[in-house]
C-alpha cells in the first residue's frame, strides 16, 4: 500500500527515492506558489495590521533566499493561538484559523530550510497536523500537500531500519462478555433495501442493526486495519486524544499524541489509565485512511450532500466508555475493529435518565449505566431500553436524539457517520 | 501610553521606538485618588465611546479588571464579584459555566479582598492581609500550580471544593492543573505581604510589601524579565532590581510584557548612624 499512494501522489513522482536535504526542501518549495506575487495574504481589518505586517515579512523572508523566520513564524502562531482559544470554538473566526495556518505553514518552511533532521521532519509533521486540526484551509489545503512530502522522507528512514515488530495489544483481563437478553436485543437486519430501512426504521426513528453492508469496505477487504496498519499509514501523525475513564469525570483531559505514541501509551502498554482516540474528524486529517471507508448508501435518504455528513473516528483499547448521552443528528455506528456494548433509551424516556442541568453537559445523563446509583436516580431502573454488542462488519443505526451508552469490550475501531 | 499623576494625565505616543508628547488632560483638582486608567491597545485611553452598564446599587464598585472574556469587579466592602465567559474557570465559582451577572466568589467569602486583577483567561486578587489568591487558566503556568506543559504528567482539572494551596514537587505521581475553576491561594513568597499585583495576556507579576518583583506563567517573550525565555509555573523573584538597588513600587502588564516602576534604593544615611550612635 505504500507503493499505492507513491503512485498517486503527484508532488512526489519526480523526485527521487533518497530525497537528500535540499531535495526535502525544494519538494516543499514547489508546493508552494512560484513566486512572492503569487502567495496571497489578503485578510480583513479583523486581522491586527501589525500581524500582517509580520506575515508579510516572513513571506518576503521566505521568497528572498534567506533563512531567518522561525521567530516571526512562532509570533503569528502565538498570536493567532490566543486568538483560536478565545470564546467557544464555534464562535472562533474562520480568518483567525486561516492566520494560523499561515503561521505553521511558516514554521514548516523555516524547520525544512537547512539541515532537516528527522527530529525537525517529525516537528514539521507535527506543525502541519497542528495546522489542519486547529487551522482552517489556505492555498487549496497545502499543508496537506506537505505532509505528504514530509511522510515520504520519514518513511524512507523507517524503511531502512529494523523492521517493525508485531504489535499487539496488552493482554488485558477481558472485560466479562455481557449477555444479551434475547428480549432487550436491538433488531439485526441483513442488507436491507432502501425502502425497507426507510420504512421500518428511519421513519419510524427505531434503532436496529446492518449486517452485511460495509463488507465490501477497503478497511476489510483490501487492507484490513489492524495496529501494525495505522501505525504504517500514519503513525507520525498528531491527533487529539481523550484521557480519563469518561468525559464527566474531572480527570478527564484532552492531549495532543501521535498515533505512535497513544498505541505505545495506551493500548500496548499495561496501563490503567485509558486513552481514547474518540469523536475526531480522522477521515479528513489522514485521506488515506479516508480511502479505506465508503458512506453508507442509506444517507442518501437524508437532506444534504456527502459533504454535510460529519465522519468521526473512535479507536481505543477495551474499557473505553461514552457515557448515556444524545446528539442531534442521525448516526450510523460502524464497527470495523473489536467489538463494543451498547445500550439505547428512547428520548420518551428522558425524565427517567437524569439528564445533567448544565449547558454543557444537557446532552449527557448524570447515571452510571452499569452500576447506577438507584437511590440517586430511582427511576432509571425502570427505563426501558435496548442493547447489543456490536461485532465488526455490524453498522448501528441511532435514530435522533436516542440515548446511547458506549462501552469497548476489547480494542475497538469505530465510525459513525452524522447525517440529517 | 497614559500616564496618571497626581494631577494630570499625560498621554504620549510611541514614533520610531522613541516617546512623543501628545497631550495632557488635567483633572479636576489635587485632591483625591488620582485616576486610574486601563491600558488599552491603539495606545489610547479609550478608542470608542465609553459603553455604560448599571450595577446593582448595593454593589459599591470600587476596581474592575477586565480579561479576554470576563470581568472582575471589586466591592468597597472586600467582595470580590465576577462575570463573562467561563470556559476556563477564570470566574473561580468552581465550574466552566459562563455568568451573565456579576456574582460574587463564594470562596473568598468571609474575606476581605484589597485589589483584583485579570489577564486573559485568569484572575488574581490580593487580601488585606497581603495574601494572593489566583484562579483560571493555567496552561503555562499563569496561576502559579503545576503545569503540566512545563513539567509533563497528567493533567487535572479542580473544580468544586475549597480553596488549596498545592506545593509538592518531588512526588512523580504529582496532579498537575490545566484549569483552577475556584480561588487558590498561592505562596508568593514567606516573607512579606503582596502589594500589587498585575496579568498579563498569560503571566502574572506581583510587587510585594518589600519592593520585590515576583513573576510567573508564560515567558516565551522574555515578559518575567528572568533574563531568558522560559516559562515558569512557581512565582520566582526578578533579581534585577535588588541587584541594581532598585526599590519595586508597581507593576502593570501588556498582554505580552511587564512594565515596572521603581526607585534607586536610598543607602542609610550618615545622619541616621549618628544618631542611633548617640543613643
Amino acid at each position: 500500500m505504500l507503493i499505492h499512494f507513491y503512485w498517486l501522489d503527484p508532488t512526489v513522482l519526480f523526485f527521487p527515492q533518497h530525497l537528500p536535504m535540499a531535495g526535502l526542501w525544494s519538494a516543499i518549495f514547489a508546493a508552494l506558489p512560484v513566486t512572492e506575487a503569487d502567495f496571497p495574504l489578503d485578510f480583513s481589518e479583523k486581522i491586527e495590521p501589525s500581524l500582517v505586517e509580520v506575515l508579510k515579512q516572513c513571506r518576503q523572508q521566505l521568497y528572498s533566499g534567506r533563512c531567518q523566520w522561525m521567530q516571526d513564524a512562532q509570533i503569528i502562531l502565538d498570536f493567532s493561538w490566543e486568538k483560536l482559544n478565545t470564546g467557544t470554538w464555534r464562535d472562533v473566526d474562520k480568518e483567525w484559523r486561516c492566520v494560523y495556518s499561515y503561521g505553521c505553514l511558516f514554521k514548516v518552511a523555516s524547520l525544512c530550510r537547512e539541515d532537516a533532521s528527522a527530529v525537525k521532519v517529525q516537528e514539521a509533521i507535527r506543525t502541519c497536523d497542528m495546522g489542519l486540526l486547529m487551522g482552517a484551509s489556505i492555498m487549496d489545503n497545502v499543508l496537506q500537500r506537505i505532509i505528504r512530502i514530509l511522510q515520504n522522507k520519514v518513511w524512507k528512514s523507517h524503511y531502512k531500519e529494523d523492521p517493525n515488530e508485531g504489535v499487539s495489544p496488552k493482554k488485558l483481563k477481558v472485560d466479562c462478555d455481557p449477555v444479551i437478553k434475547q428480549a432487550l436485543a436491538v433488531p439485526r437486519i441483513r442488507c436491507p433495501s432502501l425502502e425497507r430501512f426507510k420504512n421500518d426504521y428511519l421513519d419510524t426513528q427505531k434503532p436496529v442493526i446492518l449486517e452485511g453492508i460495509i463488507d465490501h469496505w477497503p478497511a476489510f477487504k483490501n487492507h484490513p486495519w489492524s495496529l501494525e496498519y495505522l501505525q504504517t499509514v500514519a503513525g507520525c501523525r498528531t491527533v487529539p486524544v481523550e484521557v480519563g475513564s469518561r468525559y464527566t469525570d474531572e480527570n478527564w483531559s484532552q492531549t495532543l499524541l501521535t498515533i505512535n505514541e497513544f498505541i505505545d501509551q495506551y493500548i500496548v502498554k499495561n496501563t490503567t489509565d485509558l486513552g481514547y482516540l474518540a469523536q475526531h474528524q480522522l477521515f479528513d486529517q489522514i485521506p488515506e485512511l479516508r480511502d479505506d471507508i465508503l458512506i453508507p448508501d442509506y444517507c442518501c435518504l437524508g437532506d444534504g450532500d456527502e459533504d454535510d455528513i460529519t465522519i468521526n473516528a473512535w479507536f481505543g483499547p477495551g474499557g473505553t466508555v461514552s457515557p448515556l448521552h444524545h446528539d442531534p443528528q442521525l448516526n450510523f455506528l460502524a464497527q470495523v475493529v473489536g467489538r463494543k456494548y451498547i445500550r439505547l433509551y428512547s428520548p420518551e424516556d428522558t425524565d427517567k435518565l437524569y439528564p445533567h442541568q448544565s449547558q454543557l453537559l444537557n446532552n449527557t445523563s448524570q447515571v452510571e449505566v452499569e452500576s447506577p446509583d438507584i437511590e440517586k436516580f430511582p427511576e432509571f431502573v425502570n427505563a426501558p431500553y435496548l442493547e447489543c454488542v456490536l461485532q465488526p462488519g455490524d453498522v448501528l443505526f441511532i435514530p435522533v436524539k436516542h440515548w446511547h451508552y458506549v462501552r469497548s469490550l476489547e480494542l475497538s475501531f469505530s465510525v459513525s457517520f452524522w447525517w440529517s | 501610553m497614559a500616564l496618571s499623576f497626581r494631577d494630570r494625565v499625560e498621554i504620549w505616543s510611541l514614533r520610531e521606538n522613541k516617546p512623543v508628547w501628545c497631550m495632557e488632560v488635567k483633572t479636576s483638582d489635587n485632591t483625591g485618588p488620582s485616576l486610574a486608567f486601563p491600558l488599552v491597545p491603539g495606545g489610547y485611553i479609550a478608542s470608542r465611546s465609553p459603553f455604560y452598564r448599571p450595577l446593582s446599587p448595593q454593589l459599591l464598585a470600587i476596581s474592575l479588571a477586565l480579561g479576554t472574556q470576563h470581568a472582575v469587579l471589586l466591592s468597597a466592602s472586600g467582595v470580590v464579584y465576577t462575570w463573562g465567559c467561563g470556559s476556563h474557570g477564570q470566574l473561580g465559582h468552581g465550574d466552566l459555566s459562563p455568568e451573565e451577572e456579576p456574582r460574587a466568589l463564594e470562596a473568598l467569602m468571609g474575606l476581605q479582598m484589597s485589589s483584583v486583577a485579570a489577564g486573559g483567561w485568569h484572575s488574581v486578587c490580593i487580601s488585606a492581609g497581603g495574601d494572593l489568591y489566583v484562579w483560571g487558566w493555567n496552561e503555562s503556568g499563569q496561576v502559579g500550580l503545576p503545569s503540566r506543559s512545563l513539567r509533563g504528567g497528567q493533567l487535572k482539572t479542580q473544580c468544586a471544593g475549597s480553596a488549596s494551596t498545592c506545593k509538592d514537587q518531588e512526588n512523580s505521581d504529582e496532579v498537575f492543573i490545566s484549569i483552577q475553576a475556584f480561588p487558590a491561594l498561592v505562596d508568593v513568597t514567606e516573607l512579606c505581604e503582596v502589594s500589587k499585583v498585575s496579568c498579563g495576556s498569560r503571566h502574572t507579576a506581583a510587587v510585594t510589601s518589600s519592593g520585590d518583583l515576583y513573576t510567573w506563567g508564560w515567558g516565551e517573550y522574555g515578559q518575567l524579565g528572568q533574563g531568558n525565555m522560559s516559562s515558569s509555573d512557581e512565582p520566582k523573584q526578578v533579581r534585577f532590581f535588588k541587584d541594581q538597588g532598585l526599590r519595586v513600587l508597581d507593576v502593570v502588564c501588556g498582554p505580552w510584557n511587564t512594565f515596572v516602576s521603581a526607585v534607586k534604593e536610598d543607602p542609610p544615611h550618615p545622619e541616621d548612624l549618628s544618631s542611633a550612635l548617640t543613643i
